[in-house]
């Protein structure tokens, strides 16, 4: 058997040896190729590699931070939530920004001004008007106080802590199956950032809305935030063009109180 | 054994009790990526302005032509589905005043746009609504004023805001394109400098069609040009100022220049330079004039293109033997091959975000547009076709757009060009619409901010 | 056993053989290779002196035939002192159009250089390139595109 081997490897090396001796031409392309094969292939892992590395981290990072919120929002709901409140009925807040809006809208129409200015051919002149305000300052302060209002519910109904275990996964399929074909995702969203976002309903049993609430809702009126508030506003709006929600039909007490965490990225990375 | 029972009976226990205090959770990672239904009422016209604007316009109804505008972007940008204005319940004036959100939500419209139009002292007044159903709240107003003639653009104005309170990300639709005309035999075809309003409307031929013209791009504030003219038989980079016309040449080189594009700043025009058979890439400052040779190597370099910070240049280079793309420092140093994928790359465009290059594959015969992370990574072909290239971006690098051409037999028969759209995720691609056949689009800045 | 393996890889490598030679140019009446070798397009500048060259897809190099049309160009250049002449170079419509100019230019310039080695003065040929602006044959198939990927020798004067 050795023996055979041995045979067999020698007249294997004399054919190759013979074929890359006469076969000059055939002899010299795989010589040839292997090595620009190769040197391709070390640009490439270069290239690849050094991505790949921060990919994974972030994908850890997020994970973890994931875990981390989790773990806040599963043991002190209430008290953070509480605490919270003050300072997220943005009375002042929102105020503030829509009377800043007719400032911006004053502005812009001297941008528009100057800049028409100068590529007009086509246009001389445009004006702004900042005549409407008044009646869009009305309109806050009667959101806010429904806000307001909202919230003071939510404060009462978070001292009764119900004792539940949770959704049957027949019943949070359907629930989500559900959300899932009322949730139009705002596609113009950026991927890359941490656009999660928590709200959290009081239900009837039936399954319509009492209320809803975005748990980070400070953050909406944040400047450079713009991302965020369309997510929540496409979230809401998901919530609302769904009531009644398909809830289960008995365990009212377990589901009153739901939290939905939407989250896009799966959805705009694809 | 007892001990690890009675260890997982705590663990159980532990974990048992902690889920008994909280909230049920549900993760909802996926949604519809359906555009979203909203509904276009026509803007509400009084009695009065209706006969001024008739005279002024020949428009029988401006409030309904300005919707038009709005629905026709809003349903261009693949985002929205705008409803069917026959089965809108509520009347434009009292819509605008205060919305039966009810009916609207009837037709499943979530959100609503409506509006008033006015003559105020000889001009066109606007204001208008935006609504969000479901919430029944109005989400945002605004009005502004400007000449009549300018009736489209409040339009596109209008879309844009709409655009941005929606999706969270800047309009591009009060913007132009700026493209090469062409008519005639393919062999002999003559080419005009182009420009419109990015739907199509308004078009106006900058330049006659005695000479060749080509690659035309417009400069970040949008009044200058710079492309490519064989005017006297000789193929200069020109710089033409839209509004008084006036041309010149870039520099005075003693050959070709060509592949022109403006700096971020607008204050350079970076292009390619051939002499005896080499082409490399050179600046050229506007203002002092000064030249400068950015690349220095035996191939051709060219297709250069900023990126928005000014930083960096990509530009297509067959310094390996074949057209590939490649990412230099801005003063030409650290230069990097970015393509690596089968096949030969051109035309490399930064994205206004910076975080994107677009460029034209040509790959077995077949043509494609795509990006690529600006260091090579990601790679994501968008759209192949039998002949497509030189995509340029939406202002806010959310859309492409790009020309394609079709094949001819030996008669130059069947042959035409025309500028398509696309967007980032490779969804939604469409014509754009041209009066002749078109090549070479380049896509303004926004006009208004 | 053993010879019928070495029997086999000897049928192998004769079928690779047989196969890449296969591979080896092919002439297919007025293309070799890529290269378009038919007179269809072709004018003279004098007789028997082709006004043309042609090359293959993304390449500048000078076939033999085109040294051969080009050496015919530069004899009849020397007999024609006070004729100038413009090269005007050309690409298939199978590139990007940036790409394309840089690249008829290049070729153009292959032919300068070549009738410059040849005595001519290089004060006497000016260049320019088309890229894919100007095809000679308007159709979308490789015989055309062959057509179309030239240098083109045109009096000035």
């Amino acid at each position: 058997m050795a023996n055979n081997i041995i045979i067999s490897s020698l007249l294997h090396l004399f054919l190759i040896i013979i074929t890359a001796l006469s076969l000059p031409f055939l002899a010299k392309k795989p010589i040839d190729l292997p090595p620009i094969i190769s040197i391709e292939l070390i640009q490439i892992t270069d290239k690849t590699s050094i991505p790949y590395a921060p990919k994974a981290k972030k994908i850890i990072e997020e994970i973890k931070k994931k875990e981390k919120e989790k773990l806040v929002s599963e043991q002190a709901p209430p008290k953070k939530v509480k605490k919270e409140k003050p300072d997220a009925i943005p009375l002042p807040d929102q105020q503030k920004n829509i009377v800043k809006k007719p400032e911006e809208d004053k502005q812009n129409p001297e941008k528009i001004d100057d800049e028409i200015k100068q590529v007009s051919e086509f246009e001389k002149e445009e004006l702004f008007d900042p005549n409407n305000i008044a009646a869009l300052i009305d309109k806050s302060k009667e959101e806010t106080a429904e806000m307001i209002k909202s919230d003071n519910k939510i404060t009462q109904s978070q001292r009764k802590s119900v004792i539940s275990s949770g959704l049957t996964l027949n019943e949070e399929d359907a629930l989500k199956a559900q959300i899932f074909g009322c949730w139009s995702i705002p596609l113009g969203l950026p991927y890359n950032e941490n656009l999660l976002v928590r709200i959290k309903l009081n239900l009837k049993p039936d399954g319509t809305i009492i209320n809803s609430e975005i748990l980070d809702h400070a953050r909406m009126n944040k400047p450079g935030q713009g991302f965020y508030k369309v997510l929540a506003e496409s979230a809401l709006r998901a919530i609302r063009l769904c009531q009644p929600l398909r809830v289960p039909t008995t365990g009212y007490e377990r589901w009153k109180e739901i939290q939905l965490n939407f989250d896009a990225r799966e959805m705009l990375q694809g | 054994m007892k001990k690890i029972i009675f260890l997982i009976y705590v663990c159980l226990f532990i974990f048992n009790w902690g889920k008994a205090w909280s909230l049920i959770e549900v993760d909802i990672t996926r949604g519809n990526l359906n555009p979203l239904p909203l509904a276009v009422s026509p803007l509400s016209v009084d009695q009065n302005s209706r006969e001024k604007f008739k005279d002024l316009l020949k428009l029988d109804d401006i409030g309904l032509e300005i919707s038009k505008v709005v629905e026709n972007n809003l349903r261009q940008s693949g985002l929205f589905n705008p409803l069917d204005q026959k089965a809108f319940l509520q009347k434009p004036d009292i819509a605008h005043i205060k919305p039966r959100f009810e009916d609207w939500a009837l037709i499943k419209a979530q959100a609503l746009i409506t509006g008033e139009v006015k003559i105020v002292e000889e001009k066109l007044r606007v204001e208008f609504r935006l609504w969000d159903v479901l919430a029944g709240k109005e989400i945002m107003a605004l009005a502004f004023t400007t000449v009549s003639e300018n009736w489209r653009r409040v339009g596109h104005i209008i879309t844009d805001k709409v655009y941005q309170r929606l999706t969270g990300e800047k309009g591009y639709f009060d913007t132009r394109i700026i493209y090469v005309a062409e008519e005639g035999l393919k062999t002999s075809r003559i080419k005009k400098l182009a420009i419109m309003d990015q739907d199509g409307y308004n078009t106006k031929y900058l330049t006659l069609g005695n000479e060749l013209v080509l690659t035309p791009r417009f400069n970040p504030t949008n009044q200058m040009v710079t492309y490519l003219s064989y005017f006297k038989n000789l193929p200069r980079v020109y710089l033409l100022d839209i509004e008084t016309g006036i041309q010149e040449v870039v520099g005075d080189f003693p050959g070709m220049t060509f592949a022109p594009r403006f700096s971020p700043n607008g204050k350079k025009i970076i292009m390619s330079f051939a002499k005896d058979g080499n082409s490399d890439i050179y600046t050229m400052d506007l203002e002092s004039r000064e030249v400068e040779k950015i690349t220095n190597h035996p191939s051709i370099d060219t297709s250069p293109s900023y990126s928005p910070d000014g930083k960096y240049i990509c530009f297509n280079s067959d310094r390996s033997g074949y057209q590939q793309i490649y990412v230099m420092r801005s003063d030409g140093s650290k230069v990097k091959r970015i393509s690596f994928g089968n096949g030969l790359y051109g035309t490399p465009v930064w994205s206004p975000r910076g975080d994107l290059i677009a460029f034209t594959k040509l790959h077995k015969g077949k043509f494609y547009i795509g990006v690529m992370r600006t260091d090579g990574t990601g790679e994501r072909l968008l759209t192949e076709n039998y002949y497509q290239e030189a995509p340029s971006w939406s202002p806010n690098g959310r859309v492409l757009i790009f020309y394609r051409e079709t094949k001819s037999d030996s008669a130059g028969k069947g042959f035409s060009a025309k500028l398509w759209s696309i967007d980032l995720t490779g969804y939604n691609e469409r014509m754009v619409k041209t009066e002749t056949d078109a090549s070479d689009p380049s896509w303004s800045s926004l006009l208004t901010d | 056993m053993n010879l019928n393996k070495i029997f086999r890889n000897t049928l192998l490598v004769i079928s690779a053989s047989i196969l890449l030679s296969a591979c080896a140019v092919k002439t297919t009446g007025k293309m070799q290779g890529d290269v378009y070798t038919g007179k269809d397009t072709v004018e003279y500048l004098a007789s028997g002196v082709p006004d043309r060259v042609f090359f293959a897809t993304n390449e500048t190099v000078l076939t033999t035939a085109s040294r051969e049309t080009l050496r015919k160009q530069a004899s009849w250049l020397r007999k024609n002192s006070k004729i100038n002449v413009v090269l005007e170079g050309h690409a298939d419509e199978r590139g990007t159009r940036e790409y394309n100019l840089a690249l008829g230019e290049r070729r153009a310039n292959a032919a300068k250089d070549y009738l410059m080695t040849y005595g001519i003065s290089g004060n006497r040929i000016s260049v320019i390139s088309y890229g894919k602006e100007r095809p000679v044959d308007s159709g979308s198939n490789p015989l055309a595109w062959s057509k179309n990927r030239r240098s083109v020798t045109v009096k000035a004067n």
